[in-house]
């Protein structure tokens, strides 16, 4: 009885799961009248604009990661060595992206860095660029966080570090050559959650106004029919392409851990 | 008929067979312990009786009640497990109080009981705190009164000192045994650990490859292990290879030293076992090398090889008793030892 | 102490970083909220907030985002559940949480074009329904662009969000625990009621102010999906953001702190809640 109910729960969940991207699939392939055929893949990905936009979306993210990366690794790990009273509190601000929505949060960076303030980023395009690169960062840094904080607490971080330092390693050295090498699985993990989060994203883009993937799709979906079920048939797979990867990798690096 | 009977149990796993034929009659009041290696089946039977299995054959009947196909919470039975199973949301008091609270018995009355309860554990103070601020031993005694409470028919305990520190795993089981006898509530105790066992139970069951090899007191499991398994399970013990030169009248002989046991044997071969302090010194015997001593305060435990095996032999501490040297050449009476003939396994 | 001192130095980065582009952001606006154009104190645009057109769109925004919160929490625990403690076979886990990862994470623009293709005018669902079954959901009062059109949506990543979250906790719930209410008398029922989920309490409420926030923040779905036909929070304040389509851009700082205070709400009596279930939490 117990397995009918569970089966049954499993079963309508797959249903609501898959039809959507069957009904997607099924959409995208319906542009040539009578037949199904890619002429909305060979559409979207003849379009400059589609190139154009991604490719700014990619470098975005990348850039995103990096950022993310160099804030989140060396404070979580000096909160863990050197200030774990402080360790709430950071919590605390890493979550604060998931309460105060990304409209909100862009809307203050339209108010406090515009062209009559004392930081005029927006008034320049690289400004601009810096200003949503900073705004993605932000969004990413609950998942950035959590996954860097999860993987520093399999080490032990103090150890590591005094044993390091008494063979005369420097901070740099420590961060770059000990505690990163350690917590990449867990980093790509958090790499591949921000570059999944970013690539699409509509909201901050739009609101300042930078050729990004989001605002090109949102474009797309205004103006034609079978063009925006095959970007979504993109999307999706480069998304399970994301989870994925990073899937694999923490398993490696859950191996490689378990293996020591 | 007993309180409790354990008729005809059989477990399967899908093909694996992890209890055969299990039967056991147990006398109301009686503590009894299952005492087997890990995987022998002990923890399948007990669950059994609690109803988290249904056996594949055979029946449990409690006080005349088949029980065989009810849920658990049907049973009546109190049971303690081996990790802390408290409730962690509940305090100490809600937890000893949780089956009255189930069985809708009224606020007032299950207030009583459960002071009755924490005294009875001696903590008597402890009822607003909750499990995670009490250390390991405490918890377990919670368990133990929350068990007891709603007055079950058979209280089930399925390895509860494992997880303690040594000190307190003895002084506990002390502590359980006392609340058992002043209930006098039929008890079945899971263990591998061999001395909790022989310290504490009315019977064992020395349980192997799902079958019960022996039942009987601790005594009898001790000084006559019914199988080889048993014998080596169950205490330390030596085993000497021997010769059997007479089998009508139990003339064997053991490196090179001829001695009655004056008992039939059969023919052939045979191994004679003996407890560490079942062996006595003696002038004449069968001799043994010395490989070294420990002095063990209140006795002296000798390793010694004899015919190239090792064995261990206890005697008690006497200031006139010297440590024996490695090297020196001692001899074990034959007559004034206790030996076990091992029935051999086929 | 002076070494104290000096350790204040290795988070400046970051502090610096959330103050510049999360906190000061976000105080900017909670203070522009109360700030007249010429930048004296004022509640009037708090008080402009109580138009009909506004009220309303706060009114649908927080009616969709609790119902995809609910039923996000409803069916993802009950999924998450049956594969928990089911009895289903343990390769479900895997391949469930992979999906739920993916899913959860598949949200904004290209979600809606998922849905347009599925359940829109000419969706494939929509399609399916008529020809085989004779339904003709549209003229029987469905629409995409609405209430249950939204949620609809919006639970594509709820769902799976809670199963994310949910499944560690439920599988953080002792055999013992079940075991020993079992053998105490309980039943079923009363194992839930006075032991798991007391347990899951925290978990559960965490999650759910998580998906009230997260749809209630959500743009690119809605917008991509409706354009601005459909006059929830996000959008409208969207179009402000744009265009002033309120000819007031105070009343803008006064929606985007009626925002705040909504998610913070939520997230409040999570807070509270769980500093209760702390008593017995380590």
């Amino acid at each position: 009885m117990r397995k009918f109910w569970s089966w049954g729960a499993i079963i309508i969940g797959a249903l609501y799961f898959l039809l959507p991207l069957i009904g997607t699939l099924e959409f995208s392939l319906r542009m040539r009248r009578g037949e199904y055929s890619l002429d909305a893949y060979r559409s979207v990905l003849a379009d400059p604009n589609f190139r154009a936009t991604f490719g700014y979306s990619v470098g975005m993210a990348l850039a995103t990661i990096v950022l993310g990366v160099l804030i989140v690794v060396p404070t979580a790990y000096w909160v863990r060595l050197r200030l774990p009273r402080l360790r709430p509190v950071i919590e605390f601000i890493t979550l604060l992206p998931l309460v105060i929505p990304a409209i909100v949060v862009v809307f203050g960076y339209i108010r406090l860095y515009n062209t009559s303030s004392i930081l005029p980023l927006t008034g320049t395009a690289s400004g601009t660029n810096l200003l949503l690169l900073c705004g993605y960062a932000t969004l990413a840094l609950p998942y950035m966080y959590r996954a860097v904080d999860t993987g520093l607490s399999t080490l032990d971080v103090r150890t590591l570090t005094e044993a390091a330092q008494s063979l005369g390693a420097g901070w740099v050295r420590i961060i770059g050559n000990l505690i990163l090498p350690n917590v990449l699985g867990a980093v790509m993990s958090g790499a591949f959650l921000s570059f999944a989060i970013v690539i699409g994203e509509f909201t901050m883009a739009a609101l300042l106004n930078r050729p990004a993937f989001g605002p090109y799709m949102q474009l797309l979906g205004a103006n034609r029919a079978y063009e925006p079920a095959a970007l979504a048939v993109i999307a999706f797979a480069a998304t399970w392409g994301c989870m994925g990867l990073m899937q694999l990798i923490s398993r490696i690096a859950g191996v490689r851990k378990t293996a020591k | 008929m007993s309180f409790l009977v354990l008729d005809h149990l059989q477990k399967s796993f899908g093909t694996t067979k992890v209890v055969h034929d299990f039967n056991l009659h147990i006398e109301k009041g009686e503590f009894i312990s299952f005492l087997g290696p890990s995987g022998c089946g002990k923890t399948t039977v007990l669950r059994m009786v609690a109803g988290f299995e249904s056996p594949s054959e055979g029946r449990i009947v409690i006080d005349g009640q088949d029980v065989t196909g009810l849920r658990p919470n049907q049973r009546q039975i109190g049971m303690v497990f081996q990790a802390y199973a408290l409730f962690p949301n509940l305090t100490v008091a809600e937890n000893v109080g949780f089956g009255l609270k189930v069985a809708g018995v009224p606020r007032s009355e299950r207030s009583g009981r459960v002071t009755e309860m924490l005294e009875l554990i001696g903590l008597p103070d402890l009822g607003q705190r909750y499990p995670w601020q009490l250390s390991g031993g405490q918890q377990q005694r919670v368990a133990l009164a929350r068990a007891l409470a709603p007055r079950p028919r058979v209280l089930l305990l399925d390895e509860p000192l494992s997880a303690l520190d040594a000190k307190i795993r003895v002084s506990l089981r002390n502590q359980i045994r006392e609340i058992q006898r002043q209930l006098g509530i039929t008890t079945i105790f899971v263990t591998h650990d061999q001395e909790e066992a022989l310290s504490i139970s009315d019977r064992i069951v020395v349980m192997h490859r799902g079958v019960a090899d022996q039942t009987g007191t601790p005594r009898q499991i001790y000084n006559q292990p019914a199988t080889d398994f048993v014998a080596g399970f169950v205490g330390t013990l030596n085993r000497f290879e021997s010769e059997v030169l007479d089998a009508a009248s139990g003339r064997v002989r053991v490196a090179g030293t001829e001695f009655s046991l004056n008992r039939p044997l059969q023919s052939g071969k045979v191994t004679l076992a003996a407890r560490p302090e079942g062996l006595t010194l003696a002038d004449h015997g069968i001799a043994a090398e010395v490989v070294g001593a420990e002095f063990l305060g209140s006795v002296q435990r000798v390793r010694a090889r004899v015919d190239g095996s090792e064995i261990v032999l206890d005697r008690f501490n006497a200031p006139s008793v010297a440590l024996p040297e490695a090297g020196e050449i001692i001899h074990i009476s034959p007559e004034g030892s206790n030996w076990l003939v091992l029935a051999t396994d086929a | 102490m002076s070494r104290f001192g000096w350790n204040w130095l290795g988070v400046v980065p970051f502090f610096a970083f959330a103050a510049l582009f999360l906190m000061l952001p976000t105080m900017n606006i909670v203070i522009g909220a109360f700030q007249n154009p010429e930048g004296h104190f004022t509640l009037a645009n708090l008080a402009g907030l109580s138009s009909p057109r506004i009220v309303s769109s706060f009114a649908i925004s927080i009616k969709i985002s609790l119902a995809s919160a609910i039923l996000g929490c409803l069916i993802g625990f009950a999924i998450a559940a049956a594969v928990v403690m089911g009895g289903l076979p343990g390769w479900v886990r895997g391949p469930l949480m992979t999906f739920s990862g993916v899913a959860s994470n598949f949200a904004g623009v290209p979600l809606a074009f998922a849905f347009i293709a599925t359940l829109g005018r000419v969706g494939l669902v929509t399609m399916l329904l008529r020809q085989w079954f004779g339904i003709n959901i549209y003229a029987m009062g469905f629409n995409l662009l609405s209430f249950w059109g939204l949620t609809l949506t919006y639970l594509f990543f709820q769902i799976p969000l809670m199963i994310l979250i949910i499944t560690p906790a439920l599988e953080g719930l002792k055999r013992e625990w079940r075991e020993a209410a079992e053998v105490l008398g309980a039943s079923t029922g009363q194992y839930w009621r006075m032991v798991a989920l007391p347990i899951l309490f925290p978990s559960l409420l965490g999650t759910f102010a998580l998906l009230f926030a997260n749809s209630f923040g959500a743009v690119a779905t809605a917008y991509a999906l409706t354009g601005s036909s459909l006059s929830i929070v996000p959008i409208m304040l969207f179009a402000q953001i744009r265009g002033d389509v309120l000819q007031d851009p105070h009343l803008g700082y006064a929606m985007a702190f009626g925002m705040i205070v909504i998610t913070g709400l939520a997230n409040l009596a999570y807070v509270i809640m769980r500093s209760r279930a702390e008593r017995w939490m380590r």
